[in-house]
């Protein structure tokens, strides 16, 4: 029943995460896109199956890990996972800085230079 | 859970490796990924060396472009081919598989940005190649380049990633303020995409129990029970969205439209359809009975992708959004083919999106062209150039007949197909919806060109009146660009002439996706026997 | 394999199309002379085509061509009966006496390369058409058509009036290319054959099933709007916006045609039904009254011919439409009659407008002494017009109205089908026979106007085609015996698929027939008609201006309501607003899980309370209140620390649970992220507090909410099942034994999959150049304001 408990706070890490995302302020967006990330990597450990404490890890002078050990799959993909949010953080933190410097918000809402507010009707005419 | 006993002798491990060492012949299949790599961290090795980048880059490009002609002809000959990392047995190992949809799609990749890379070269500026702009190319190609050819599922999630972070870098090479504002959409949507791929894994993971595609395709693909629906549904929602088909497509035109024209013809001709490429590998191949169910959710998604492509495309006044939205529109055929499925689906749109990987390059490397000759990204401030210019006319003109999908341009013949596979179906909504796709294209294109070329001044004014910002076309455009440019055209054009191979090759792709025991069978599962 | 015939038809369908792409070089070498050069291509494909005049007229067919797909079984193959060979005739024909007067028309346009490379262009499709066999062939020529049309009457592009008129006609013919793709595709699944020859063996099975209806209204809405039947022929007077060749050649005597001629082509497969014989004439007869009526309604000569246009073609389908045999010999005089004549007044308008300067009917008058030839060639026309005797168009009024009146005029009125067809078609021949009188005396009779002042005879080029039309139109009329032999009786077989006996002769007992009475009421409505023209033409313009609304402006309000539309849509949708946005991806996101939870029957298994230790809850319980603070956090600092406590969290629970390298990792990655966070806080002067609305907030909470829940109640059904361990019991027998690692994560991730990552590694990199990039590439004041148009030149947009 380890794992229900899991997937419940699983689900906690969502919510805040997109409540974070969905909150206009990029800094604030960031915080959940690390949220999201922690949230993702616990859903991919959790469907692994979680069994406690035995690292798979085969002790010296033995040919196969300890009984119950837990599944070492899911943590190698949580790994290249971790490690590739890492990098996709960084580039959205400095994309959000740069964004704050050059168009002077922070707020989504008045970021609006790729797709103005007032864009031109399109003519009516052949 | 895992075996118990302490001490094995070696003599009874399970099978576990390929007995004979991958033959030199089926490293290939790596190759241009490898290549790709390769030259990225070469090119940012000798960045300072700036004079020697464009050469350097061609020269990766064309062996790359030379590997996967080689390999493309080579499955469409002998079928399938595959190949497992560390010699490990599939599903152990990452195996590469390539069948013709793959390397189809890789070579078309290639061809397109070597156009790209060649008619980008006279305008790329110095301090941009500095920071890594051609390094950045190869790594997107690579991130799309492994996608095509993986045969992984968590792998593609990785390609993705290494294609996503690559297209960050190319969206804000040049820094101005509406790039920054572009990428912050780009981004983010882009990010929630793959981030849901890679829930979609873990779901499918914890549900199966394996991540190679033959292996999902053998376990999953008659299943259809509701976890196996939702995540189904997961990587419709994920490559959907990658592949800008509706409703999740907004970050395309908001975004492809504000770095330099090439990088969007770049991007036009490649990022969507790897989503494309992962939906018909994920819904076609691996969970058939799954998107049996989702029928009518892809069905719904094409028809609306369909319309609201070339409808959003009449309603723009900035040309690049506008191909942008014919970009979406042609989305609209993919998807459609995947809601028809089939043989004529699959084939349909698997050659649709290579049609639309070659055309919509060129799409926006013309409009970019037309933006260097008028001085200006707005339509209504545009024209004179029918007068001016007839290259650049009969380009354009070609490419939106090719996109609307009128005989003899390429666009037609997938459409056909797909129009004969949605009457099979008996889908009357989905072939109406690919009609008057064809006639929104038209229509959107028709206006362009009105109001582009054939109108001599600007928006208003009087008939006589002239484009005073109107620069000569080989003042205002390089002539590698030109050059690039045309000879894409020309290919669409001959490969809408003589589209025999392609459709050929269209059809051997859609048998193997449909049926798809010689894929699984080159990737040589070891099977647990039950 | 191809044979001589094979290559010899290649090259003929190919040679327009070569002879386009050098119109322009050879423009720019021979000048006025090109039209000369140019104008061989038609005549050799006419004489070639010509050559073929003996055989066919023996009822043989001509086959040949190559395969052109294969994968799809299309051949690019011609076929050439009378039909084929009769448009084939009059194609290039009148194509070659076209090119020498588009030369003349065009005299010093600086385009003219480009418009003889746009005609030859459409004559190489339009000939195309006509003889291929395969309907996907066919189909594509189809659309070339369309495509050379739409350039060629936007040729004069500086005005609006023609960038409309090219747009209209590419919407409507393209529009109903499509609707004939469709009738194609599905006649190539019910036979599976694309050529026609092959399918006639299907027709009368398909005339039996259930696809035959869908088949039926496909293939006429291809042919109804490319052959401009009511409402859907608005089209074709206002292409008159191309130079006169133009109108002359493609919205007269040719490409219009095509949907007669796919009607004629594709009788044998569909026609002959009940409802091809209703559907047909009623289309036709509207159109046929339509465009009659509002050919009196002009005052511009080729508005005029052009609604006479609409009208003949509405007169050509009807009669197909009732499809016997002297309706169908019917059908072929006209159509060449049509040609003929109707290909000449349209060069004798634009020589009138070029000599006299307007084509205003009102403004002209007397121009017979001045232009003396041109007079004479509209008299032959005009006569055609009127089906007076001696002329082909008097053999075809004849056929027609002997096709619905059998042996006496009384019996029409036992048939009232007959009765209203006789009426229609009399009224629409009488009224088209009074504007053919109105061009030929109003304009080359009666008093001189001003405009006529400084007329002329034009030069040859603009009266040789006129000319031998017009006495074409005569010779037809009166080599009874060489047409119905050599066109009508081949042509006539074809299309009603059984052996037609031509018994055309030109003895007087022809005026003994019951049909003449017919003729007479004709002539006689139509002088009654000409002679208040000018009356008709006040009362129905003002009739006209007082309803207020046309075609035209239905067509325009739909195109511009389509523009408005699909410009409010992509308005809602794409907003530029990322938070809605984001809004929509994650309520596809919660769909995407409770779509198949709901909708689907699923056996949940019941929750037991779970035995965590205390240190478990604990963690779990600060993970919590971790991300809760985060939520809640009003500064900096508060939600650095308390995205901190979550990171932690979360590592500590990978270390409880055997993932030791997991949770270092972990610990690395949330400390930087920390680090990193805390240093662009500070240099960014930002508030942290949450800046939306209170209703904001709920709606983001509520998505946020039901998202987190779907992905625990999927996550909950997967765990109901048991995992197949195939993979980690592999990796466990073999990490040591084969892969010589002690760390099994680690062998995973440098072994088994060790491409994860090198391509992780290449991310990492990627985000190096991409994020070095970012920051070191500023732009030097290349941008404009927020929102702005870009009026300045920015860099040069690649």
């Amino acid at each position: 029943m380890l794992e229900q408990v899991l997937a419940a706070l699983v689900g906690i890490f969502f919510a805040a995460s997109i409540y974070l995302i969905l909150s206009k302020a990029i800094i604030r967006m960031l915080l959940g896109v690390t949220i999201l990330g922690n949230g993702v990597n616990l859903l991919i450990f959790t469907l692994g199956r979680v069994s406690r404490e035995v690292p798979p890890i085969v002790s010296n002078g033995e040919l196969q890990p300890a009984a119950g050990f837990a599944n070492p799959l899911p943590q190698a993909l949580i790994l290249t996972a971790i490690v590739i949010g890492f990098a996709m953080f960084t580039f959205l933190l400095v994309l959000g800085y740069r964004a704050y410097q050059e168009l002077d918000a922070d707020n989504t809402d008045t970021m609006r230079v790729a797709e103005p507010k007032d864009a031109p009707r399109p003519p009516l005419s052949y | 859970m895992a075996t118990t006993a302490h001490t094995i002798d070696p003599g009874d491990l399970p099978r576990a490796m390929l007995d004979i060492a991958t033959s030199l012949n089926d490293w290939v299949i790596i190759l241009p990924i490898v290549l790709c790599l390769m030259g990225g961290a070469f090119l940012l090795l000798v960045r300072e060396w700036r004079g020697a980048q464009l050469g350097l880059t061609l020269v990766f490009l064309a062996a790359i472009a030379a590997l996967e002609a080689q390999l493309f002809v080579r499955v469409l000959t002998d079928g399938p081919i595959a190949m497992t990392m560390g010699n490990w047995l599939p599903p152990f190992g990452i195996t590469f598989a390539v069948d013709v949809l793959g390397a189809g799609f890789a070579l078309a990749a290639t061809i397109a940005t070597i156009v790209v890379v060649i008619s980008y070269s006279a305008d790329t500026m110095q301090r941009e190649v500095r920071y890594g702009f051609y390094s950045l190319i190869m790594l997107l190609l690579a991130g799309v380049t492994g996608a095509f050819l993986t045969g992984d599922l968590f792998n593609l999630y990785v390609w993705f990633e290494v294609m996503l972070i690559a297209s960050f870098g190319l969206m804000i090479i040049g820094g101005r303020k509406i790039q920054l504002d572009g990428a912050v959409k780009y981004g983010f949507l882009n990010f929630l995409a793959t981030t849901f791929f890679l829930i979609g894994l873990g779901y499918l993971y914890g549900l199966i129990g394996t991540l190679n595609m033959a292996d999902i395709a053998r376990v999953a693909s008659q299943t259809n029970s509701p976890a196996m629906i939702a995540v189904a549904g997961l990587f419709l929602l994920a490559f959907g969205m990658k592949a800008a088909a509706f409703p999740l497509n907004a970050w395309l035109p908001a975004s492809y439209h504000t770095p330099d024209a090439a990088i969007s013809a770049l991007f036009g001709g490649l990022l969507t359809k790897v989503g494309a490429y992962a939906l018909l590998r994920t819904m076609v191949l691996m969970m058939p009975a799954a998107r049996e169910v989702l029928d009518p959710v892809i069905t719904t998604i094409a028809v609306a992708t369909l319309l609201l492509g070339p409808m959003g495309a009449m309603a723009q006044t900035n040309l690049r959004r506008a191909v942008g939205f014919i970009v979406i529109g042609g989305i609209g055929s993919v998807m459609a083919g995947i809601a028809i499925s089939g043989l004529f689906g699959v084939a349909g749109g698997g050659l649709y999106a290579i049609h639309s990987m070659l055309t919509m390059t060129a799409l926006y490397l013309v409009a970019g062209m037309i933006e260097q000759v008028t001085g200006t990204d707005d339509i209504r401030r545009m024209g004179g150039i029918y007068r001016a210019s007839s290259g650049l006319s009969i380009l354009f003109l070609v490419l939106v007949f090719a996109s609307a999908g009128l005989p003899p341009f390429l666009g037609f013949w997938p459409k056909l197909l797909l129009l004969q596979g949605a009457l099979l179906d008996n889908d009357g909504l989905l072939v109406a919806a690919i009609l008057i796709n064809s006639l929104f294209t038209s229509i959107a294109g028709a206006r362009i060109w009105a109001h582009v070329f054939w109108r001599n001044g600007r928006e208003g004014e009087a008939p006589n009146a002239i484009n005073p910002d109107l620069k000569p076309v080989a003042a205002a455009v390089k002539r590698p660009t030109i050059f690039a440019s045309a000879v894409l055209v020309a290919l669409i054009l001959f490969l809408g002439l003589r589209p025999n191979i392609l459709l050929e090759s269209a059809q051997i792709a859609a048998v193997g996706l449909v049926h798809p025991d010689r894929y699984t069978a080159a990737v040589n599962l070891e099977v647990p026997d039950k | 394999m191809a044979s001589d015939l094979d290559l010899s038809f290649t090259l003929v369908a190919l040679a327009p199309f070569i002879a386009a792409l050098m119109a322009p070089y050879i423009f720019r070498f021979l000048k006025e002379y090109s039209s000369w050069a140019l104008a061989i291509i038609p005549a050799a494909i006419f004489i070639f085509l010509l050559s073929f005049l003996p055989e066919i007229a023996e009822h043989k067919t001509v086959s040949a061509g190559f395969a052109w797909i294969t994968a799809l079984g299309v051949d690019l193959n011609f076929y050439l009966d009378g039909l084929s060979l009769t448009f084939g005739l009059l194609i290039s024909g009148i194509g070659t006496f076209i090119v020498l007067y588009s030369g003349a028309y065009l005299k010093g346009h600086a385009h003219q390369g480009r418009f003889f490379a746009f005609i030859l262009m459409f004559m190489g499709s339009m000939l195309g058409l006509v003889m291929a066999d395969n309907l996907i062939a066919l189909f594509t020529f189809w659309e070339l058509t369309s495509i050379t049309s739409f350039l060629l009457i936007g040729f004069d592009h500086s005005r609006e009036a023609s960038r409309r008129a090219a747009i209209q006609a590419l919407v409507v013919t393209g529009g109903g290319g499509l609707s004939l793709l469709a009738g194609f595709a599905l006649l190539n699944l019910i036979t599976q054959h694309w050529n026609m020859t092959d399918m006639f063996a299907f027709a009368p099975a398909l005339k039996q099933s259930e696809f035959y209806l869908p088949v039926l209204l496909f293939v006429l809405g291809g042919a109804f709007a490319k052959s401009a039947q009511f409402p859907l022929h608005f089209w074709l007077p206002n292409a008159m916006e191309a130079p006169t060749p133009v109108s002359a050649y493609l919205h007269s005597a040719t490409m219009v045609k095509a949907g007669v001629y796919l009607l004629a082509r594709m009788a044998p497969i569909l026609g002959g039904t009940e409802l091809w014989s209703t559907i047909l004439p009623i289309f036709g007869g509207i159109t046929l009254l339509w465009g009659a009526t509002f050919a009196l309604k002009q005052t511009d000569l080729k508005q005029m011919l052009a609604q006479t246009t609409v009208a003949s073609l509405g007169l050509m389908v009807m009669l197909i439409g009732i499809f016997n045999e002297a309706a169908i010999i019917g059908v072929v005089l006209y159509l060449l009659a049509h040609a003929f004549y109707k290909g000449a007044m349209f060069m004798i308008a634009g020589g009138v407008d070029h000599s006299a300067g307007t084509r205003d009917i009102t403004m002209l008058g007397g121009l017979a002494r001045k232009m003396p030839v041109t007079f004479i060639a509209t008299i032959l026309a005009a006569a055609g017009m009127a089906g007076f005797p001696l002329t082909v168009a008097f053999l075809a009024k004849e056929e027609i109205y002997g096709a619905l009146v059998e042996t006496d005029v009384l019996t029409l009125f036992s048939q009232p089908q007959n009765l209203i067809a006789a009426l229609v078609i009399l009224v629409g021949n009488a009224l088209m026979m009074a504007v053919g009188l109105a061009v030929l005396i109003k304009v080359f009779l009666g008093r001189q106007k001003p405009t006529a002042e400084h007329a002329h005879e034009n030069s040859f080029s603009f009266w040789v085609g006129p000319a031998v039309l017009g006495i074409l139109a005569v010779l037809a009329g009166v080599m009874t015996a060489f047409m119905g032999h050599n066109f009508v009786a081949p042509v006539a077989s074809h299309i009603i698929n059984q052996e037609v006996e031509a018994h055309l002769h030109l003895g007087f007992d022809i005026v003994t027939k019951p049909a003449f009475v017919l003729s007479l009421l004709t002539w006689v409505l139509g002088t009654l008609v000409f002679l208040v023209i000018d009356r008709i033409r006040v009362d129905l313009a003002s009739l006209v201006e007082r309803a207020n609304i046309s075609f035209d402006k239905i067509f325009d309000w739909l195109m511009f309501g389509l523009v408005r539309l699909s410009d409010a849509i992509t308005r809602f949708l794409h907003h530029g607003r990322l938070e809605i946005y984001l809004t929509l991806v994650f309520l596809m996101f919660a769909a995407v899980f409770f779509g198949p939870l709901f909708l689907m029957q699923v056996d949940w298994q019941p929750l037991q309370m779970p035995q965590l230790h205390f240190y478990e809850w604990s963690t779990i319980a600060i993970a919590v209140a971790g991300l809760a603070a985060v939520l809640a956090a009003r500064t900096r600092l508060q939600a650095i620390v308390s995205l901190g406590i979550q990171g932690f969290s979360v590592a500590i629970l990978f270390l409880l649970y055997g993932a030791p390298d997991l949770s270092f990792t972990q610990f690395m990655v949330e400390t930087l992220s920390v680090v990193i966070l805390a240093l662009v806080m500070t240099r960014l002067h930002l508030d942290q507090a949450d800046i939306r609305g209170v209703s904001d907030r709920m709606r983001d909470g509520s998505v946020a909410f039901i998202s987190g829940l779907g992905v625990t109640a999927l996550m909950l059904l997967v765990l109901q099942g048991n995992l197949d361990m195939r993979l980690t019991d592999l990796f466990a027998a073999t990490s040591v034994a084969l892969a010589h690692g002690h760390n099994i994560v680690n062998v995973i991730l440098v072994d088994y999959r060790g491409l994860d990552t090198l391509g992780e590694i290449s991310v990492v990199m990627t985000a190096g150049i991409a994020i070095l990039a970012l920051i070191r590439i500023r732009s030097g004041g290349r941008q404009t304001g927020i929102g702005a148009l870009k009026p300045e030149p920015r860099k040069a947009p690649k």
